[in-house]
């Protein structure tokens, strides 16, 4: 699904991806654990298409070669992240723009776009699932939203979206124990044959719940380490200063 | 310009003046002849030099009035309303059937004498020659059961023209009157519209007053308010004229009485050769008056965008709040905004604040919602209705919230 090859990307004349390598297969879900700062949010962003990044170095998604894909293309063919912070975006009602994204999407795949009393079931459905209050999405996009509520807003659009390819980065950060539950249990019904994952956390609690195959750590712009879900364990008693 | 055919026998020709006005009007015709157009020498129009954009865009111009009639209005749809028609500034025809009649006054406008002497070129020439307008007023306790949209047609044959009318809305003690200027311009062709407009509210009373387009134009349209505020008014101004190759609006304020408040806030969207200059002067001359002024712009294209907003505060005027803030946002490199903030206060215990910010769209909201599947192009005109959408949400009716909601996504597409 995911091929990366000796990876360096920089922003601003800064090296910050030195020379990564990852290989992600249909149904993998993978884990990347690391310090502020090593560049886990940059990897995510890079996948996502984000522009200002000088890159080098091979990116493969589906046998295709991602930097000519533009950012939305990326999203209508199922590549999905979940930000770290996500963007509070006033005037711009939650529904609407879930509704906007998600027929922009099925248009590219070439399915029907949903009408208004479809989308809405589907809205109810997934919000519900995942503890939603209903009444966030009548508001401005992520404005006012608690910390907790932008996160869960972020799994509820993948839920929508339903991405074959979902980049999850710190949604576990800043969620309540019985919140984090409900998203892992999210994510878990949303794991099939078909989709993969790649998850940037700090904490193993979330790897109790979501079961990764692989376990990488990410350190000053490379992947210095890569194990199974126990490489997550020894990770929390030892911390990261060991591996270097 | 050698073709300006603006001269003195025009004012001979007006019917039934006295002496005084006569010479009122000639002195205002010197006045306009000596200055000329006004260019960005004068302070007031340093960003909008009016004397080189029309020489940009006219070979001739004369300001006689032009007659003629309308053989069809498109009456808006969508809600119900009272009318008054003018075309080409002439009152047509008015209707207030949701109304008392007999709470309402409206006639055509012909008083034009006692006016001060203005230092804009654009009023001398106004005072000079204006013969057409409306007066409207509105008795004591009176609140409209229905809003007035006051139909500004401008007929196709209008070409080469300054048309100058005047314009008077009176609001009486505790009445209240919600008003939307819809100007309709038929014409093809370019042409200038001078107006100048006396806004006066009595004792607790309140006029909203909307601006708004029907369609794109190529018409030039500076317009002056002078408005009057007594105890306890309340006005309220909501600007969302874009569309207009030039557009100057002028407002200027005098809270006169204690309780008053003045709101100004604007949303507007200018494209391709647009030039819009939205100059305020809020005078706060008795206390415990307040005065909240929101504009937000965003210029595509090669626009040009102005707000001048000026705060006066005279020493009496304690406890005065006065609020300002200017955002624009500029979609491409040719646009152009300039914001000149302006406060002269004499008063000590005073709550005034004042900002002003420009810049273009934020990339990381766009990279936020492309990565939800929305092209540049459908991220960039979402940014921009939630940015312009925050004025929007200030109008309190349903329906012309609606209305307005629907031009402002028509000026975002490109109509
Ligand atoms: N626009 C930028 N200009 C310069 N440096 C940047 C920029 N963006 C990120 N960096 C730097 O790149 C490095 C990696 O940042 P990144 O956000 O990828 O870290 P991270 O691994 O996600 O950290 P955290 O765990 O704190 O979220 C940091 O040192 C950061 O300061
Ligand atoms: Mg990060």
């Amino acid at each position: 699904m995911l091929k990366i090859k000796n990876l360096q990307a920089s922003i601003n004349k800064k090296l910050i991806l030195k020379g990564l390598n990852l290989n992600i297969k249909e149904g993998e879900l993978h884990a990347i654990m690391g310090p502020n700062g090593s560049g886990k949010s940059t990897l995510a962003n890079v996948l996502s298409g984000k522009s200002g990044y000088e890159i080098s170095g091979e990116l493969k998604f589906q046998g295709e070669n991602l930097k000519e894909i533009s950012v939305e293309e990326r999203a209508r063919k199922g590549i999905f992240l979940a930000f770290q912070y996500p963007l509070e975006i006033p005037g711009v009602n939650t529904n609407n723009f879930l509704k906007t994204s998600l027929n922009s999407v099925r248009k590219a795949k070439g399915e029907k776009e949903l009408d208004a009393l479809a989308f809405l079931k589907l809205v109810k459905e997934k919000s519900s699932e995942l503890g939603i209050d209903e009444k966030i999405l009548s508001r401005q996009l992520n404005v006012g939203f608690s910390g907790g509520e932008k996160k869960k807003n972020e799994i509820l659009q993948m839920k929508i979206l339903n991405p074959n390819f979902s980049i999850l980065d710190e949604t576990d950060s800043g969620l309540d124990i019985d919140a984090l539950k409900i998203i892992a249990q999210g994510v878990n019904t949303s794991r099939d044959k078909k989709k993969s994952f790649l998850v940037i956390t700090h904490y193993q609690r979330l790897l109790d719940y979501i079961k990764p195959d692989f376990v990488h750590v990410l350190s000053e712009g490379r992947i210095v380490k890569t194990g199974c879900s126990e490489l997550a364990q020894e990770l929390e008693k030892t911390g990261y200063q060991k591996l270097n | 310009m050698q073709n300006l055919d603006i001269n003195s026998k025009q004012i001979d020709n007006i019917k039934k003046i006295t002496s005084e006005e006569k010479n009122f009007r000639i002195k205002n015709l010197e006045l306009f002849k000596t200055a000329g157009f006004p260019n960005k020498r004068l302070e007031d129009w340093k960003f909008s030099d009016f004397s080189n954009i029309i020489s940009n865009n006219f070979n001739k111009l004369d300001a006689k009035s032009v007659s003629s009639n309308v053989n069809k209005i498109n009456f808006l749809k969508d809600f119900e309303h009272n009318y008054i028609i003018l075309v080409n500034g002439n009152l047509h025809s008015s209707n207030f059937d949701y109304e008392k009649i007999n709470k309402i006054k409206i006639l055509p406008y012909d008083k034009n004498t006692n006016y001060r002497i203005s230092k804009n070129p654009m009023i001398c020439l106004n005072h000079a020659l204006a013969e057409n307008g409306y007066s409207l007023e509105i008795d004591e306790n009176y609140k409209f059961k229905k809003v007035l949209v006051i139909y500004n047609f401008f007929t196709p044959d209008v070409n080469n023209k300054i048309l100058n009318n005047k314009n008077k809305i009176k609001i009486g003690k505790n009445s209240e009157l919600h008003v939307i200027e819809y100007t309709e311009n038929q014409s093809k062709f370019k042409f200038i519209n001078n107006s100048y407009e006396d806004i006066i509210l009595e004792k607790n009373s309140k006029l909203r007053n909307l601006y708004i387009q029907g369609r794109k134009s190529n018409g030039f349209f500076h317009k002056y308010i002078k408005s009057k505020l007594f105890y306890n008014s309340n006005y309220l101004n909501f600007i969302f004229s874009s569309g207009l190759k030039f557009n100057k609006l002028d407002i200027d304020c005098d809270l006169e009485e204690e309780k008053c408040t003045c709101n100004i806030l604007s949303a507007l969207f200018l494209n391709k050769n647009e030039h819009q200059e939205i100059k305020t002067s809020v005078n706060h001359l008795a206390p415990n008056c307040k005065s909240y002024q929101k504009i937000k712009n965003v210029l595509s294209s090669d626009s040009k965008g102005i707000f001048q907003g000026k705060v006066y505060v005279k020493a009496n005027a304690q406890k005065t709040d006065a609020y300002q803030l200017s955002k624009a946002i500029l979609l491409n490199d040719n646009a152009e905004f300039n914001s000149k903030p302006e406060l002269e206060i004499y008063a000590d215990d005073v709550k005034c604040t004042h900002g002003s910010a420009s810049g273009s769209l934020d990339e990381n909201s766009l990279h936020y919602l492309m990565t939800r599947g929305l092209n540049r192009e459908d991220s960039t005109k979402l940014l921009t209705k939630g940015f312009l959408n925050d004025i929007v949400e200030f109008i309190k009716s349903p329906s012309i919230k609606e209305f307005v909601k629907n031009k402002l996504e028509d000026q975002l597409n490109g109509h």
